[in-house]
């Protein structure tokens, strides 16, 4: 943002719309995902990545991350990504769980509330009250417990166009839908509801 | 070590004339090894080739990505969209239920109608009021894609349909509001319609 008061306020206004549109396109774009309509879904965030683009404004990194690098379609684990450990850490890991046979299920109950918290970022505004009823699972209890995979890397890969994307697994992250920051107004529609992200811009 | 020397040593002899050989006296301490083989070209990690982790334009159209298909999606999968959409334009409209809209004479009529303009339409539910082409007059849909020339209405026997902007004049209904976009001012690229600057006059094509 501009130092000066008064431009950033000018600037802030002409670039709300413009965010607000990125906002909308994302949601569509993730709304078109979770009816697996994948076209529409990768056009919907790509125009939403063009427009930032033409406007010179960022996603943030933790929302432009749900979004394949190569075709822009939101990545959904069990949508329309599969999600898996890479295969070189895995036999790290086989060793390593021979050595500790009793913090086996730990890993493996730790690993599938990762993966809840994966899908569950991925679908935020799709699960209306998730984010307002269920506070996120503390990060630091998941940190302090040992958790055997807390460095274990995964690996989402997209199945329309096939691209990879890996990341090591943190804790001690929160993505920004998670945040109680991100919430700006939950808006009730005729039916469902749904939650209003702020979205994703910075201006650098 | 050792071994090396010598073959120095011998190298160093073979130079010398023959009858001078015998004289040659080589002190070890002054012969310096250079130690290691020769280094192996390392692939630095900025060599390898790598894959571009974008698609071009030629990848992104085999997987069909420009392409709607026809009959695939029901007119009902685009309703939550249109639920979204119309939240999506109270926002960017600023609009409050049961607001007035903005008189031709007014004030802020003007910039009001440069923001309809510069509103994203997937998922508005558009008529097309007039047309040059009398076929397309009375269609109406949810649009659910958008190019420079051509809007893509679903409708509600789902099915897709292409309609040319430059030739229509379309109509919006949302609530008890009503809009009438000429599409003359649309036929901007979807991604730059929000930061062009749009004509404010049209020209007549009746």
């Amino acid at each position: 943002m501009a130092n000066n008061n008064n431009k950033s306020k000018q600037k802030l206004l002409t670039q709300r719309h413009v965010m607000s549109r990125m906002n909308f396109l994302y949601q569509a774009g993730n709304l078109m995902a979770h009816s697996k309509q994948n076209t529409l879904a990768a056009y919907y965030c790509k125009l939403g990545r063009n427009v930032g683009t033409k406007s010179l404004m960022h996603m943030s990194p933790a929302v432009k991350r749900t979004l394949c690098k190569c075709c822009a379609i939101p990545l959904l684990p069990g949508i329309n990504t599969t999600l898996k450990l890479e295969e070189k850490q895995q036999q790290q890991q086989q060793s390593e769980k021979q050595k500790h046979n009793h913090n086996l299920a730990a890993t493996n109950s730790s690993k599938r509330r990762r993966r809840h918290r994966q899908r569950k970022r991925c679908s935020a505004e799709a699960k209306a009250d998730a984010a307002a009823a269920a506070p996120a699972p503390a990060p630091s209890g998941l940190a302090t417990s040992g958790v055997l995979d807390e460095h274990a890397r995964m690996q989402l890969e997209c199945v329309l166009c096939g691209a990879h994307r890996r990341f090591v697994i943190d804790a001690q992250n929160e993505c920004w839908p998670e945040r109680s920051a991100a919430i700006i107004q939950v808006v009730t529609l005729d039916r469902p509801t749904q939650t209003l992200m702020s979205t994703n811009v910075e201006n650098d | 070590m050792e071994r090396e020397t010598e073959t120095v040593k011998e190298f160093l002899t073979d130079l010398v004339v023959p009858h001078h050989r015998c004289n040659v006296n080589i002190i070890p301490d002054h012969i310096t090894m250079l130690h290691g083989p020769k280094i192996k070209k390392q692939h630095s990690r900025k060599r390898r080739t790598h894959k571009s982790s974008t698609l071009n334009r030629r990848e992104y159209a085999e997987l069909g990505l420009n392409t709607l298909p026809t009959r695939q999606m029901r007119y009902e999968q685009a309703l939550p969209l249109h639920r979204l959409w119309r939240g999506y334009m109270r926002e960017h409209l600023d609009l409050e239920e049961g607001d007035e809209l903005p008189q031709v004479h007014e004030k802020r009529y003007e910039e009001f109608s440069r923001q309809l303009v510069k509103m994203d339409l997937h998922g508005a539910k558009l008529r097309v009021m007039q047309s040059k082409c009398s076929t397309l007059v009375g269609l109406n849909g949810i649009c659910v894609m958008e190019t420079k020339n051509v809007l893509k209405l679903l409708g509600e026997d789902h099915k897709v349909r292409t309609v040319p902007k430059s030739e229509c004049v379309f109509g919006m209904h949302v609530g008890n509001m009503e809009f009438t976009i000429f599409g003359q001012h649309l036929n901007v690229r979807p991604a730059e319609r929000s930061v062009k600057k749009i004509k404010g006059y049209v020209e007549p094509f009746m």
